[in-house]
């Protein structure tokens, strides 16, 4: 055995702490060792050719380079052992001395003395590394994008626009997701509809995206460049390649009476419909729950009038299965249910009461009171209006503990917006902070209280109703006075939560999701977009609340992860995984229970044990869902897993070392 | 126990054996001296008068299963404690259900075969009748359900020099025999990490070191999966109170994770220890 110890000074960071020297010299003395050396700048051009040639001419075959965190540098030094030596790159180990040495201690002999020891480990692990090698795996060029609100679509577009083919799941009837239904955008007031539904078209236009709605991801297996997903589309009752959706049978279906979802209740629809007109795509649905004919078999006004007979009542879900390379998670958020939690502000017993959601309805041109600002009970224009933020935002007691982040603007907007229409009207605005960090988005709430909102801090803590309004009452924080205002409608700015079913999507797809419920990204920083299984991503609310610029960022940042993956067209296996003993396995399950990305499972194997063939359970790796977390190889309490590139036996012998 | 339980029990077991329901029997039989019992597998019918199922009868048998796996549908007594065993083994997947075949008894105690007082294992016991059998003979018993945690409170009230001392104590004895291995039903791995020909692993001598190593190790490879059966701490014979780790364990566990018994009582999925769950208890994080 022969290794090598490099010492980096890196600068000052790490030799203003630390005698490198005097860790090279003592590195020499440990067993195995037989070069040390040390260097400026070990990740430097110049540097990179010292470790090289060190090698060359000692004839290493293992390397320890004590340097910074392996997060940082690992990779870059195995690419230059791959590239610029005969040495196998896995026969390398990092010995942090710098973030987790000379960055935290600051007497000279005491971080000298950690960083010796640190040294000392990395070889004794150093010395039971041995070889390994990856493999080139095929990546399927064909992306799917769950959700089909901005962010999907932007995703889709994008990576659609780069020539890859790509399929857009939305499980209701049309995409747009929550942009389409809002009025304008802040802070530059342009019309929401107007932006999203050209981007919409856009997608259904283009030939390399293939949306379906109605559709539901039903499982998923395989790992990043062949996840085979299967998917579930519901039953339409419509033919759409027949369908010209001339909308005819909507005019003509006798049940009326259904509340509109996109209209968030505010209006009505029929029971086969198009959710809105600038729908996508643009063809119409049976709700089967409201349509006479499919409850009772009576009616069939719509066969009978479709001019091109598109109708099928006999329609049934179809389920198929596609291989994809990549998955990007867009499925969004919808807003708490306040109802539920609020006893305080009705409950939903008082109409006047609304959100913010249905309040961009009544303010929209094509929205169910055609833009005119009308209160719900009795449509007549309200000339107060109370306007409450953080409805279960903030507030760990009843709702979330974390912040929606853009109800802020989208608060300033829907006062700005009342005082626009109601020029004669009141507008209150209860508030915990106003967070307006954005371009333009400061300015935007500046222009809002020159509009004459008049911005009160402290919480609603009751609603109740007096006369024909509504009474609010709460607490001015900044004079400590109790506050009563008689409102004609009250606006609640409720939380963004996670969309419903994320919890399945989640586990369908093994990705994890933070305590709030929204997917985790892969770091919060430095991978904000991908996720811990490699090849699935987040574009969008799903992540975490944001507003739409944010949203359509982070989408495009996915596209570029996705496209990238699919230029390359291969992936480069991860060797450091899980590898079972099936000698020692038993079979007994548990780091099938523990593995978090479905990796492992049971298979029945032919031995042959003591000279007999026998037929065994025993555990097997799928090496490309494994991530090499090492959980199994913890579970194993015989020790049948054990993680290539970090065995029990190396990090034995590096506590061992330290031990000494 | 009734007087002619015994014969109830060989009654049963040639029937079974018999009709070709089991392919065997496990139970006990007289040993070499007065009370002593063993062990004991019954393949012919014309054998069944071997058994003998009294309250002399200290040991779990219900681990023998796992040497007759693969020769047919095996049949066993089962006493709450067997009962438990064969459903921890059934969760470690090292028998099926099905290939068992439990007579249950429901059981009032055992005694040692050294004077006649009522075992440790049993007087703490938590379920006196088998909590699965495919045919019960005799009648169910009473299960007082003692507290069992006494000896955990009062090391556990002990300074930290104190409770160091009482594990020194107890390792410093420990004449690493593995007999406490060697019952468990939830040691059934096929290859221990004590016998490992490793350099560095567990040392083969008789240091307190390697004996505490030993020691917690055995009781974490557990810990989540003990039945509370007591045979470790039976079969220990330097009578080290092992099942104070173990009771330790248990109510933690319990305590952290919603009830919870080892050996599979709980409907709650897989052992606790043994689970990926995104929302876990990670109060140490």
């Amino acid at each position: 055995m022969r290794i090598g110890v490099f010492v980096c000074h890196c600068g000052s960071n790490i030799a203003g702490t630390v005698d490198v020297e005097r860790v090279a010299r003592e590195a020499l003395k440990l067993p195995g060792v037989v070069f040390s050396d040390t260097n400026k700048y070990t990740c430097s051009a110049p540097g990179q050719e010292s470790v090289c040639s060190a090698i060359k001419e000692n004839a290493l075959d293992r390397v320890v380079i004590a340097s910074c965190s392996p997060r940082m540098h690992e990779a870059t030094f195995r690419k230059m052992i791959a590239e610029k030596t005969d040495l196998n790159p896995y026969m390398l180990e990092i010995a942090n001395i710098r973030e987790q040495c000379s960055w935290v201690h600051k007497d000279r002999e005491q971080g000298t003395r950690k960083a010796c020891d640190l040294v000392a480990m990395a070889v004794a692990k150093v010395s039971c590394d041995r070889e390994l090698f990856t493999t080139n795996l095929p990546v399927e060029r064909r992306a799917l994008v769950i959700g089909g609100g901005i962010a999907g679509i932007q995703a889709a577009l994008d990576i659609a626009d780069a020539g890859f083919p790509v399929t857009l799941v939305e499980r209701e009837s049309s995409i747009g997701g929550k942009m389409v239904m809002l009025d304008k955008t802040f802070p530059t007031m342009d019309c929401s509809a107007c932006i999203c539904t050209p981007k919409m078209s856009e997608a259904a236009e283009n030939p390399n995206i293939e949306i379906k709605s109605l559709t539901e991801v039903e499982s998923v297996s395989g790992y990043i460049g062949s996840f085979d997903v299967t998917l579930r589309e519901k039953a339409k009752y419509v033919d759409y390649d027949v369908c010209t959706g001339c909308g005819l049978c909507e005019t003509k279906c006798p049940t009326k009476k259904i509340p509109s979802e996109f209209n968030q209740g505010l209006s009505t629809r029929t029971a086969i419909y198009k959710p809105f007109p600038q729908a996508v795509p643009s063809k119409p649905t049976i709700d089967a729950e409201h349509c006479k004919k499919l409850q009772s078999g009576k009616c069939g006004v719509c066969e009978k009038v479709c001019p091109t007979g598109a109708i099928r009542y006999d329609d049934v879900d179809r389920v198929t299965t596609q291989r994809y390379g990549a998955i990007v998670v867009a499925s969004g958020y919808e807003l708490i249910d306040w109802t539920g939690l609020y006893g305080e502000y009705g409950a939903g017993r008082y109409p006047d009461v609304i959100t913010g959601l249905q309040f961009e309805r009544i303010v929209n041109a094509s929205g169910p009171t055609e833009g005119h600002i009308l209160r719900p009970s009795d449509r007549t224009e309200p000339k107060t209006t109370v306007i409450v933020k953080c409805v279960g935002s903030r507030d760990p007691n009843k709702g979330v503990s974390y912040c929606s982040r853009a109800c802020c603007m989208y608060a300033a907007k829907h006062a700005h917006q009342y005082l626009d229409k109601v020029p004669d009207g009141t507008c209150y605005v209860f508030y915990m902070d106003v967070r307006c960090a954005g371009k333009g988005y400061d300015e935007f709430y500046m222009r809002t209280l020159q509009d004459g909102a008049i911005y009160v801090r402290g919480r609603v803590s009751k609603i109740y109703p007096e006369g024909d309004g509504l009474v609010c009452m709460g607490e001015d924080t900044l004079s400590g006075e109790i506050v009563r205002v008689k409102a004609d409608m009250v606006v609640l700015e409720t939380a963004m939560v996670p969309s419903r079913g994320s919890d399945v999507l989640a586990s369908k797809l093994n990705v994890q999701r933070g305590p709030e419920g929204f997917f985790t990204e892969a770091h919060p920083k430095l991978r904000p977009v991908e996720t811990n299984t490699a090849g699935v991503y987040l574009a969008g609310v799903a992540q975490g609340p944001k507003d739409i610029p944010d949203t359509v960022a982070q989408a495009g940042a996915v596209a570029s992860k996705v496209i990238g993956l699919f230029a390359r067209g291969q992936i480069e296996s991860n060797p450091m995984l899980s590898k079972v003993d099936v000698s020692r396995c038993s079979g007994c399950r548990a780091c099938v229970d523990v593995c978090p990305y479905g990796a492992l499972g049971l298979v029945q194997a032919n031995l042959r044990e003591n000279s007999r063939k026998v037929t065994r359970t025993v555990c097997q790796v799928n090496e490309g869902l494994c991530q090499g977390c090492g959980a199994c190889s913890v579970a194993c309490r015989s020790g049948a897993l054990d993680l290539l590139g970090f065995s029990d036996e190396g990090i034995m012998q590096e506590v061992e070392m330290l031990c000494q | 126990m009734t007087a002619n339980l015994t014969q109830q029990i060989r009654d049963r077991a040639r029937d079974l054996l018999q009709s070709g329901t089991v392919s065997c029997f496990i139970a006990w039989e007289p040993a070499r001296f007065e009370h002593w019992r063993t062990p004991v597998t019954i393949e012919s019918p014309d054998e069944v008068d071997r058994i003998v199922v009294d309250e002399w009868c200290d040991q779990l048998i219900a681990k023998y299963a796992l040497q007759r796996r693969g020769d047919g549908r095996i049949g066993m007594v089962a006493r709450g404690c067997e009962s438990r065993a064969v459903e921890r083994l059934v969760a470690d997947r090292q028998v099926s259900r099905q290939d068992v075949y439990l007579v249950g008894v429901g059981c009032t105690g055992m005694l040692d075969r050294d004077g006649g007082a009522p075992l440790k294992k049993c007087e703490e016991c938590q379920r006196r009748n088998p909590v699965t059998y495919d045919e019960m003979v005799g009648e169910t018993v009473e299960e007082p359900r003692p507290y069992r945690f006494g000896e955990v409170d009062r090391i556990e009230s002990m300074e930290p020099e104190q409770r160091r001392a009482f594990f020194d104590r107890m390792f410093s004895q420990c004449a690493m025999c593995f007999a406490c291995r060697n019952v468990c039903p939830a040691c059934n791995c096929r290859s221990c990490f004590a016998d490992a020909e490793r350099v560095g692993w567990l040392e083969k001598d008789f240091g307190l070191d390697a004996s505490r190593y030993w020691g917690l190790m055995r009781a974490f490879h557990t810990g989540d999966r003990c039945i509370e059966c007591g045979e470790c701490e039976r079969a220990c014979p330097m009578g080290l109170p092992l099942m104070t780790l173990m009771h330790k364990q248990v109510r933690d566990i319990d305590r952290l994770f919603g009830p919870y018994e080892g050996g599979g009582l709980s409907d709650a999925g897989p052992d606790p220890l043994r689970s990926y769950r995104t929302d876990d208890v990670e109060e140490f994080m």
